[in-house]
């Protein structure tokens, strides 16, 4: 469970978040979409204290973010962190270590696992995501796909609340898009916490329970996908999905 | 074609012809012998330049003065760099054997110095094991040879008396000239005894035996006139030995310069050769051990570090990479002597240790730069602490990128590591340059010498690309 209040960012002089609040609950997949420079992403990346922010709270269970440098907040922002899982767009996956040894390195170094229980888990969370054939490939030898399923299993490994995407398919092939809504799908009803910045509408519709509609930093529309994606409310929904009034908008911008 | 010119001349036929005694000395070498004259900049005074002018007038020619490292002045004069070494050049077998000497010019002893509070040093048999202090080559060097002491070379003259007060050496046995000025006036020192007796003359080169007898016949001169013990009145250096000088006959000439002798390269060369490849080995190695992690420690400093930390640490590493090693070398071990005594071995590997440093904060520093940034944001993602994310995530990382030039760092200082000779650390080189004076050839020793740095560097870069082949696969 995370809870958001009146975040508030700016940068650069511009307000980047404006004011949001939001709920994300145990067992609910959130898809945050919205134009480029909405603030998705930023509100994201919030969510785990990467970002630091101007004004507001972020809750997650008894921990609490506050404004201002995320660095100076130390212990409280790991253990944000330690239950608030990302997987990044391009993965980052730790170029120098196998697939297993990314999916053993936290909860060996930072949670004290002992190895040999590690490994055992680091196996069934690769055998999870369809990779226990994989773990003694690098990173530079596994395809896109294998390197999402590799982080989704090294965010696993550290039995998270919450799970947040960045983007998940905008590096897969149309086909690699499946197999990750059947990973996720299997989490969410696991009952992880999952939010996932998309622009892809046909993953936002198949997996998530509800859309946020960012634009401005603002939430400017939020419901279940079948409502906000098929007929939204807001006239920049109905333009960023091009719904409706796209050509009329276009022909008076220019 | 004035080169072929050159060579058709006899020695002193080129002398006249160009105008010009040109003769060898280090101004380092320092008072009274020959130095840089503080009221006449670029100017030199000292006994033998007063020597060398007078010389220079009977010959009709000009005097010229050419620096040049003390220890190499035979070398440089048997390749023509100038006419003749004119700078304190003892007379001894193995110089004899290789160039040819004038007369003499002066009549010295090899004086025996130890600590004041140190009683038990009455003579060269109370020192047998023990370590003694002279410069590389002279004549109190081969006479230490064959005492049964560890003799200790140095380049300068006032370093082994510095060493001897801080007890880095039991004695220092040196020319009288050199232990007066140098040695007696300190207060902790004290005069053990006088223990030998020896000449200076005038070096020249082989096949120039025609300015060797111009020059006979000058100092013969100016012996007689009076002149030359006068020059040594002026400079408190006579005595009433002297006058032997004065008196001196050709035959006595040809007795000083019988007794030559040619050390060969033998089995006993070679074993010093290898000892001297070993402390070159630890002094590098030593050095590595000490630079890695403060390397580390300093590019960490200066990347994640408070503002002052890493202020203070580009400082560290602009102050150590921008000011000549061997100045460093100079000042932590003669300089620091009186607050931080440091053994010469133990003071080179710290030396070149923290110069080192220096160079592998950069190397890592580029290191971790070249880690795409994501790999520290994914190990801040998964909770872990900046110290763990460096340690498990970027050095890692960072090492990889940086081992060529860690490899090339560590070969650089094998030979780097040379200049510790001028804290008396007798290393690979030093050995070959004290060697090659000996046998009178620079090209064994100086090929042994070269196939010893190669056989301990060629192996390390085998090795590290071995481990660059093994990292690159992750």
């Amino acid at each position: 469970m995370i809870e958001v209040e009146k975040l508030s960012k700016r940068y650069d002089g511009r307000l980047v978040l404006d004011g949001i609040d939001a709920t994300f609950a145990p067992g609910e997949m959130t898809a945050l979409v919205g134009p480029s420079g909405g603030g998705k992403s930023t509100l994201l990346r919030c969510l785990n204290g990467l970002e630091s922010f101007d004004a507001g709270v972020v809750r997650v269970g008894s921990d609490t973010l506050a404004p201002g440098d995320v660095r100076a907040q130390g212990e409280k922002v790991r253990s944000i962190r330690r239950r608030v899982g990302f997987v990044f767009q391009q993965w980052h996956l730790f170029a120098h270590r196998t697939a297993l040894g990314n999916v053993t390195e936290a909860p060996m170094h930072v949670k004290g696992v002992g190895r040999k229980e590690a490994l055992e888990r680091g196996r069934e969370l690769l055998e999870k995501v369809g990779l226990s054939h994989r773990e003694d490939a690098y990173p530079s030898e596994l395809s896109g796909g294998e390197q999402q399923r590799v982080a989704i299993a090294r965010a696993l490994a550290m039995e998270p609340e919450v799970l947040l995407l960045d983007e998940p398919t905008s590096a897969l092939d149309p086909e690699r898009v499946g197999g990750l809504i059947d990973v996720l799908e299997q989490l969410r009803s696991e009952g992880l916490t999952l939010v996932s910045v998309t622009h892809e509408m046909r993953f936002a519709q198949e997996l998530a329970s509800r859309v946020l509609v960012l634009y401005g930093g603002r939430i400017i529309e939020e419901g279940p996908p079948d409502r906000v994606l098929a007929s939204p409310h807001h006239e920049r929904t109905r333009a960023f999905l091009g719904l409706g009034r796209v050509a009329a908008l276009r022909t008076m911008g220019a | 074609m004035p080169a072929c010119g050159a060579e058709q001349d006899s020695g002193l036929a080129r002398v006249r012809r160009t105008g010009e005694l040109r003769w060898g000395a280090d101004a380092q070498g320092g008072e009274p012998y020959a130095m840089e004259d503080p009221d006449a900049p670029g100017g030199m005074r000292g006994f033998e330049v007063e020597l060398a002018e007078a010389l220079a007038r009977e010959l009709g020619v000009k005097a010229r003065f050419v620096q040049n490292d003390w220890s190499n002045l035979i070398p440089s004069l048997e390749r023509g760099g100038f006419d003749v070494a004119l700078n304190g050049m003892e007379v001894t077998p193995a110089r004899s054997g290789r160039i040819l000497f004038t007369r003499p010019y002066y009549v010295f002893n090899l004086r025996l110095l130890a600590r004041q509070d140190d009683a038990a040093v009455t003579g060269m048999a109370a020192l047998r094991g023990q370590r003694v202090g002279t410069l590389a080559n002279s004549l109190a060097w081969d006479l230490l040879q064959r005492s049964g002491v560890e003799a200790v070379p140095y380049e300068g003259v006032e370093e082994p008396y510095i060493d001897l007060e801080q007890g880095r050496v039991r004695a220092v046995l040196m020319d009288d000239i050199i232990a007066q000025r140098y040695g007696q006036v300190r207060p902790g020192l004290r005069l053990v005894g006088d223990v030998g007796e020896g000449y200076y003359a005038i070096a020249v080169r082989q096949g120039d035996e025609d300015l060797r007898e111009a020059l006979d016949a000058a100092l013969g001169r100016i012996a007689h006139s009076g002149e030359l013990r006068a020059i040594f009145q002026r400079w408190g250096i006579d005595s009433a030995a002297q006058q032997r000088m004065v008196d001196w006959t050709d035959a006595q000439t040809r007795e000083v310069l019988s007794n030559t002798h040619t050390a060969r390269m033998g089995w006993g060369q070679l074993v010093l050769f290898l000892q001297a490849a070993v402390v070159t080995l630890l002094v590098s190695a030593g050095a590595m051990v000490l630079a890695i992690p403060l390397g580390v420690g300093l590019a960490l400093t200066r990347l994640y570090g408070p503002g002052w930390a890493g202020r203070l640490a580009t400082a560290y590493v602009e102050l150590f990479r921008g000011t000549p090693v061997l100045l460093q070398l100079y000042v932590l071990y003669y300089g620091l002597a009186g607050v931080l005594r440091l053994e010469p071995l133990s003071a080179a590997i710290l030396g070149l240790g923290l110069n080192y440093a220096a160079y592998e904060a950069e190397v890592y520093r580029a290191g971790v730069l070249a880690v795409p940034r994501g790999q520290l944001e994914a190990a801040m993602a998964l909770g872990m602490p900046l110290k763990l994310a460096l340690r498990r995530v970027i050095m890692p990382q960072a090492f990889r990128v940086a081992l060529p030039g860690v490899t090339n760092d560590f070969i650089a200082l094998l030979k780097d590591s040379s200049l510790v000779s001028v804290i008396s650390v007798v290393e690979l080189t030093k050995r070959m340059t004290i060697t090659a004076v000996d046998v009178r050839s620079w090209l064994i020793p100086g090929a042994l010498c070269a196939l010893l740095y190669l056989a301990m560097s060629y192996p390390l870069s085998r090795l590290a690309r071995r481990l660059e082949a093994r990292l690159e696969r992750g």
